[in-house]
């Protein structure tokens, strides 16, 4: 049991032989055996996973943080004291996040055997999946920033080459898809430069990345009521633990000192044994788990502390960090920290206002969608803030602003849902929708339930995604069998994720049906299912922050959860309620178990999930406590994470709230059933009737239209970031640096530019650029090679220029000190 | 009173290095004579011969330091990290131009013998102790640099490149010889350590002087910033990286930097890191102009590169915005304290800059025609198809250069953003930071040619047996000094340039 | 300040050989007159070696540059005759440049007289040198005890490498 811990470099590694192996000899095993490896490895993984569960249950939680082989000392330069080592950490924030991105994952790739058939790239698909999983474990069990950085970037990498995996279908969508996933790598440029500088500003301000230092205890608190416990036990075993209390802490503070002047070095140095927290030396008696050494840190100097808690020596002494020019208080320093990792999350987690390369990520293939862009990577964003749970506690501007992008996002991707046609750009905006309600729960210090919701999310919406899968692979199939039996193929312009060319599939593929219900119904929050228990506690917590920002985004998430419901609801009207309206729909079947297995496991969990965390005093809610009963405690879930995130605490449950909550989605459900129910969920002339109906026209057009968000940021960002770049490569470097006096070229130059300006520049981002000025460079540089003779001089004089001005720049501070 | 230097005065051991490069040159020289045309690859295993040779003796001589020469020379571990780098160039440069010269028909012997001869300028650059052996070490930088530029000849373009090199280079080399003079009229010495010594008096005296010592700064660096390619003294470089034939123009794209930035390195922290205008500041006097330099370098490098088509001419750019990046090291070695620091930041950076840059032109002479064309941004249109080991390969290349962890361009960025950090330029961090950004979308446009576009694939004719292993040397290069940094880290921990005495 | 004397005298006639000549070339569009008024500015500047008390570099300022350098330049001016007047006017930069290149001369001239005449005209009454740098006092500081050794050494490789590429680019390919 000890030694469990160690075994988390494997988390890692497995999955990353996996992908080796499939990387080059992929092509040669074949299809069934790719498969198999990459899904063994993640299987693997997560038994791994499940052995350090086990190990964490039989530890009291006890925090341990390993070195792998070979890697210690990853970046350490003694020199300028720089120590970044390559360590992982076993707690049990980490194990959840492990659990479920191999857990889901295994499901996934299972899935994944069924859903890839007979693609070309087969082998590599599962490499590139296996390659996500080792970046995504590296970006949850690293024990500092910059691993989380290294894991950021890397499934960052993977999400871009998973979106574009399919960059060369026919028909130009193979083009859409490149553009895509480009679109995707570029927004995250954008949150990852957030992510840089909040780590260079903590490192700033720290001297170091690690969250917490071997042996250093994250929840003190709870590691003081733990030893109370545990002393209580073993001392005098007759008297009751509650009873205590108050007594026995004194005692486990007296003995601290003292164990403080035997080994105060020991295991804060020595990283090979990481686990001090768990010396087995204390533990004399053989029944139960060893009592730990110290109840809180105050026996680590604080340059040996790690990120969290310096900050809270630093705040506790009132510090002040010098940036050279000013110093700031830490406090003002910690919300700068905040806001610039809340950037990374806002583009990672797809947040307004950087979620637009969400829905368009669906291009990828259906499992990645489900893997990467509705369970794990996205919340990876939400994983770091409830990492980061102590800087952001005591940033109450940024918790503040956090909440109401959380609340917003929720809302406005809620209500875009509504007027979606495909069926995966709906649940993207459903993901995006839902990671707000998680980004909000961060933002009113409900960690638990943030965490909690991430957890239940990832087992519906991943088996939404799966079920959409096995939609969209029925009525693919179904399209195939009627072009093949027909003459007249109309092969040009299926969509086969097109809700309008669905319908009436529930009898045609019923397991797919039920499980797709099971988990919408889950999303909806509809009681008993996982997103009941889990959306609650994140509408309860907001309503206990007690602050007009906590009911203003209360309200908003409760309206939010009733948009849910109507677009789910709206959603299996149209695919799986009614007739078919193509002959596709007509001969879609089932599809194959590998694709099935995982639903109904899938769905077992989302039915399921939610259990693990029910309230205390919920009434009816949990039958009068038989749930709570049968799965052993309240909260249990958020007493799991206390130990590793300092600030998960519990909210009490508020009956009211929940009974409002369930009210409006049953209502929205029964809405959504009136306007789309019995077959009328497609108008005649292919439209929603929302739209046909004039009172309703406007909110639906407006949903459909996305709200004009990214026709916006076309106007408002790209057109004039592209003519900028125009301005200073053209203008700038060609005309002015080369060749000004040249009138015909800086004639000729500006009417191009002015062409460029005035014709609509309406291509992707880096596309609009590159075209645009590619084409304006190239003939420019066509047209100078011709007077090329007259070059040499320009470089000189532009020299000789520079000559001036680096002397004028030298010079000032002289004169002006002389004068 | 004359005296004739005892062998044991000249300090030979320490000068071996790069002494025996250049002894080397002279007889493959002579050697060359007795090679046949058409068998000119035996000149460049001899020239690599030599490379191996003097890269032992430095490694051997690595941690020995001290003067030779009586004074002009020295060689530390400054020397001998650069060195290293200056060495692996020079290899890679042979092995990538063994098969090019071949089939582009202008293969010579004399090629090796400049390249050699080139190399070894640039050792003596990174031990030059004193002002005049970094004048004669520059020009014999880039005296056969120039040549090489023209090898191409008669083609047009490479003429044309050689010429522009030559007038423009002989410009900026004049200016530093006036900078030199004036700096030895302000302090009566051209030796390093003498002028920072000298330097004390002059600020003590407050006189006028420090006009000389100032306008004499001002003039070494555009010499140099010539050589580096920062802005604005870089007008020549994309024409020049363009016209040159491929081999070459990998060559100096590091070479010339490397020796380039020895030389800035050298002067401004050895001998002017005290040069401040008032008494009791801690940043040299030099150190605004630096910063606003390097500044102007990242952006207009970073932001010209998007829009270029030729990879040739992107990659020029890039190297501007990459010696942006150094220079940025340069301005923070200026803040008292953090000279060393920002040394071996800078060192770092250009190790990591080395592998990557030759990886990435070793590519681009692997896709180019035997008549030089070929080499646009498009050519790499479907390459992962064709060629997926090299596309591969170019992959890590172009993410080394954004800066993406686990690769030797984020822990070269990491440090010198780090040694901004710390000499208090935080704005010149966050221009770095937001540049790298930038950069991000004209590496990316080749990843997305390669792997995202449909295309036939280039058949890649010129990935021949040596230019690949150039290659792989490269690219293992990148990837260990990403992964495990501290091979690179240790080497230069023990540089230590500045002579930590602010004491006055 | 200033005085009158033999020195002075000549100090202003050679200074006016080197910027006349200097003009000269400049603005002449004849090549060969252009090389003869540039051997005039050479002979300014010898003579100004020799006001310095270097009559060797004197010496071997006349006999490199304009006995050997210029008169190369006369001869390959010479053979290709096509060139050796320009009817037009290509430099249409003329007005940037010489607005470039005063400020740069104000900028040079004020940083380096200040600290003669400046403020504190810390180099003021220097005098000349009085001691004549001799043919063996040259010699030696080349190998000698002094510092140029490398520096003479390195510009041997320097003047290989020059008269390599001279060859190469030169020679034609048989």
């Amino acid at each position: 049991m000890e030694n469990l811990p160690q075994l988390v470099p494997l988390v890692v590694f497995i999955p990353l032989v996996g992908m080796i192996i499939n990387l080059l000899w992929g092509a040669r095993l074949g299809e069934q055996w790719a498969g198999w490896i990459g899904s063994g490895a993640a299987i693997l993984s997560f038994l791994v996973s499940f052995l350090l569960l086990t190990y964490l249950t039989g530890s009291n939680y006890q925090s341990v943080v390993v070195n792998p082989p070979f890697l210690d000392g990853w970046l350490s330069i003694g020199s300028i004291n720089l120590e970044i080592p390559w360590q992982q950490r076993v707690d049990t924030l980490s194990v959840t996040m492990m659990l479920v991105v191999t857990g889901v994952g295994s499901l996934i790739h299972i899935y994944a055997i069924g859903y890839m058939h007979g693609d070309e790239r087969f082998p590599r698909f599962f490499a590139f999946l296996n390659m996500f999983l080792v970046f995504m474990l590296i970006l949850v069990t690293g024990n500092n920033f910059l691993m989380m950085f290294v894991g950021w970037e890397g499934v960052g990498l993977c999400s871009y080459l998973l979106i574009g995996f399919w960059f060369d279908k026919a028909k130009g969508v193979g083009w859409k898809n490149s553009l895509a996933a480009r679109k995707a790598m570029i927004l995250n440029r954008i949150g990852d430069f957030g992510m840089l500088m909040g780590i260079f500003l903590i490192f700033w301000t720290f001297g170091t990345l690690d969250y917490y230092k071997p042996g250093e205890i994250a929840n003190v608190e709870y590691q003081e009521h733990l030893v109370a416990q545990l002393t209580g036990e073993h001392g005098e075993a007759a008297a009751p633990a509650e009873g205590e209390h108050g007594a026995t802490t004194t005692e486990g503070e007296a003995a601290a000192p003292a164990a403080e002047g035997e080994h105060t070095e020991a295991p804060v140095a020595e990283g090979e044994h990481g686990e001090a927290a768990a010396p087995a030396a204390e533990g004399e008696h053989a029944v139960g788990p060893a009592i730990p050494e110290y109840v809180n840190n105050d026996h680590i100097a604080t340059d040996q502390l790690g990120v969290f808690g310096k900050a809270q020596r630093m705040l506790e002494d009132g510090a002040e960090v010098n940036f050279g020019v000013v110093s700031l208080p830490i406090e003002t320093v910690l919300v700068l920290i905040t806001l610039f990792l809340l950037l990374g999350a806002t583009g990672k987690s797809a947040q307004i206002p950087l979620f637009v390369w969400l829905p368009d990520a669906m291009a990828g293939p259906t499992p990645v969608s489900a893997l990467i862009h509705a369970a794990t990577m996205v919340t990876a964003g939400v994983y770091m803030m409830v990492r980061s749970n102590v800087l952001y506690h005591n940033a109450e501007t940024t918790s503040l602003v956090v909440a109401l992008i959380g609340a917003t996002t929720a809302l406005a991707a809620g209500y875009i849902a509504i007027g979606q046609w495909d069926i995966k750009r709906v649940l993207a905006y459903s993901t995006i929708s839902q990671l707000g309600f998680m980004v909000a729960a961060v933002g009113i210090g409900a960690y638990g339930a943030a965490m909690f919701h991430l957890v239940t999310h990832a087992f519906f919406k991943a088996l939404l995604f799966l079920g959409s899968g096995s939609v969209i692979h029925g009525v693919e199939h179904g399209h195939h069998d009627v072009s093949h039996g027909h003459d007249h193929h109309h092969d040009h312009d299926f969509d086969p994720q097109d809700m309008r060319n669905m319908g009436g599939l529930r009898n045609k593929m019923p397991i797919t049906f039920l499980t797709y219900l099971v988990g919408t119904l889950a999303l909806a929050g509809i009681w008993p299912f996982a997103g009941f228990w889990s959306k609650d506690e994140i509408l309860a917590d907001a309503w206990l922050s007690n602050t007009a920002g906590g009911y203003v985004v209360l309200a908003m998430l409760v309206i939010a959860a009733a948009f849910t419901a109507f677009y789910m609801w709206r959603q299996i009207e149209m695919v799986f309620f009614g007739k078919p309206r193509t002959e596709a729909a007509e001969h879609a079947h089932e599809s194959t178990p590998a694709m099935l297995w995982p639903l109904v496991i899938l769905a077992f969990f989302a039915l399921l999930a939610g259990f693990y965390n029910v309230p205390a005093n919920a009434g009816p809610f949990t039958i009068f406590g038989f749930f709570e009963w049968l799965f052993g405690g309240a909260h249990s879930f958020t007493v799991f994470l206390e130990p590793s995130v300092a600030y998960a605490h519990a909210g009490e449950f508020q009956g009211g709230i929940a009974a409002v909550a369930l009210i409006l989605a049953l209502g929205a459900i029964l809405l959504a059933r009136r306007v789309y129910g019995d077959n009328k969920s497609v108008t005649a002339d292919n439209t929603d009737p929302l739209y046909v109906n004039p009172a309703t026209r406007q909110i639906w057009s407006l949903a459909n239209a996305r709200l004009y968000w990214d026709e916006t940021y076309n106007r408002l960002l790209e057109q004039p970031f592209n003519a900028i770049g125009n301005f200073l490569a053209h203008t700038l470097d060609w005309t002015f640096w080369h060749d000004y006096v040249h009138e015909k070229v800086v004639g000729r130059g500006f009417n191009a530019l002015g062409d460029l300006l005035s014709s609509p520049v309406d291509l992707g981002i880096i596309d609009g650029i590159v075209n645009g000025l590619g084409r304006l460079v190239s003939w420019l540089a066509g047209g100078l090679r011709r007077i090329q003779t007259g070059y040499v001089r320009t470089y000189a004089i532009t020299l000789l220029l520079g000559v001036v001005l680096v002397i004028i720049i030298l010079l000032l501070p002289m004169l002006q000190s002389g004068s | 009173m004359f005296q004739v230097p005892t062998i044991a005065d000249l300090n030979l051991g320490l000068t071996l290095p790069a002494l025996s490069l250049a002894l080397g040159a002279c007889v493959l020289l002579l050697l060359d004579l007795f090679v046949p045309r058409e068998r000119k690859e035996i000149t460049a295993w001899l020239a690599m011969a030599g490379i191996a040779v003097s890269f032992v003796l430095n490694l051997a001589g690595f941690n020995e330091s001290g003067t030779a020469f009586l004074g002009t020379f020295a060689a530390d571990q400054f020397t001998g990290f650069l060195n290293i780098v200056i060495l692996i160039t020079a290899f890679l440069g042979v092995l990538l131009s063994l098969d090019y010269l071949k089939r582009a028909k202008i293969e010579r012997g004399e090629y090796y013998v400049l390249l050699l001869l080139s190399a070894a300028g640039m050792m003596f650059m990174s031990s030059a102790n004193d002002l005049i052996v970094v004048f004669i070490a520059l020009e014999l930088l880039s005296i056969p640099l120039y040549i090489m530029a023209t090898f191409r000849a008669p083609d047009l373009k490479s003429e044309e490149s050689g010429m522009k090199y030559f007038i423009l280079g002989a410009f900026a080399g004049a200016f530093f010889v006036y900078g030199a003079a004036l700096v030895y009229g302000a302090t009566g010495t051209t030796n390093l350590p003498e002028i920072f010594a000298a330097v004390n008096g002059i600020i003590a005296a407050g006189g006028s002087q420090m006009f000389l010592l100032l306008m004499g700064t001002g003039l070494i660096l555009v010499g140099l910033g010539f050589k580096v390619a920062v802005v604005p003294f870089h007008m020549w470089t994309p024409d020049v990286y363009e016209g040159a034939p491929t081999p070459v123009t990998a060559f100096m794209s590091v070479g010339a930097k490397a020796g380039g930035f020895a030389g800035l390195l050298r002067i401004m922290v050895v001998a002017l890191p005290v040069f401040v205008l008032k008494d009791g500041q801690t940043a040299a006097a030099w150190q605004q102009t630096f910063w606003l330099v390097a500044a102007a370098t990242l952006i207009l490098g970073n932001i010209v590169a998007i829009a270029q088509t030729n990879v040739k001419r992107m990659l020029a750019y890039s190297s501007i915005a990459h010696a942006g990046y150094i220079m940025m090291a340069v301005a923070a070695a200026g803040t008292a304290g953090v000279a060393n620091e920002a040394t071996r930041a800078a060192l770092l950076y250009l190790m990591a800059y080395m592998f990557t840059n030759l990886g990435a032109f070793g590519i681009a002479l692997a896709i180019e025609k035997d008549d030089g064309s070929d080499t646009g941004v498009d050519n790499f249109i479907g390459l992962a198809k064709s060629k997926p080991a090299l596309a591969a390969m170019m992959t890590v290349f172009m993410l080394s250069l954004t800066g993406i962890p686990l690769t030797g361009g984020f822990v070269g960025k990491w440090f010198v953003f780090k040694s901004a950090l710390d000499a208090g330029l935080v704005p010149l961090a966050i221009i770095g930071v937001l540049t790298s950004v930038i950069s991000a979308f004209y590496y990316v446009r080749i990843i997305v040619n390669m792997y995202l576009k449909d295309g036939e694939g280039d058949p890649a004719a010129g990935a021949t047996r040596y230019v690949n292993w150039a290659i792989y040397v490269a690219f293992a290069g990148t990837l260990l000094m990403g992964i495990f940094p501290w091979i690179a880290t240790n080497l230069s921990d023990t540089v230590v340039l500045a002579v930590e005495m602010f004491v006055r | 300040m200033l005085e009158l004397n033999v020195q002075t005298l000549a100090f202003f006639v050679f200074a006016l050989f080197v910027l006349g000549g200097g003009l000269g070339v400049i603005t002449t569009r004849n090549l060969v007159h252009g090389t003869l008024y540039l051997i005039l500015s050479l002979f300014g500047v010898a003579g100004f070696f020799v006001l310095l008390s270097a009559p060797f570099l004197a010496v071997v300022q006349v006999l490199v540059y304009i006995g050997a350098i210029a008169i190369l330049i006369v001869f390959a001016v010479m053979l290709t005759r096509s060139m050796t007047s320009l009817h037009e006017v290509v430099n249409r930069q003329w007005v940037l440049s010489t607005i470039v290149a005063v400020l740069l001369f104000v900028m040079l001239t004020v940083t380096i007289i200040l600290p003669v005449w400046g403020q504190d005209g810390s180099l003021a009454g220097q005098p000349v040198s009085e001691v004549v740098a001799t043919t063996t006092d040259l010699g030696k500081a080349l190998v000698d005890g002094n510092q140029y050794v490398l520096p003479f050494e390195v510009a041997s490789l320097l003047l290989t490498a020059a008269m390599i590429g001279a060859i190469v680019i030169a020679r034609d390919d048989e």
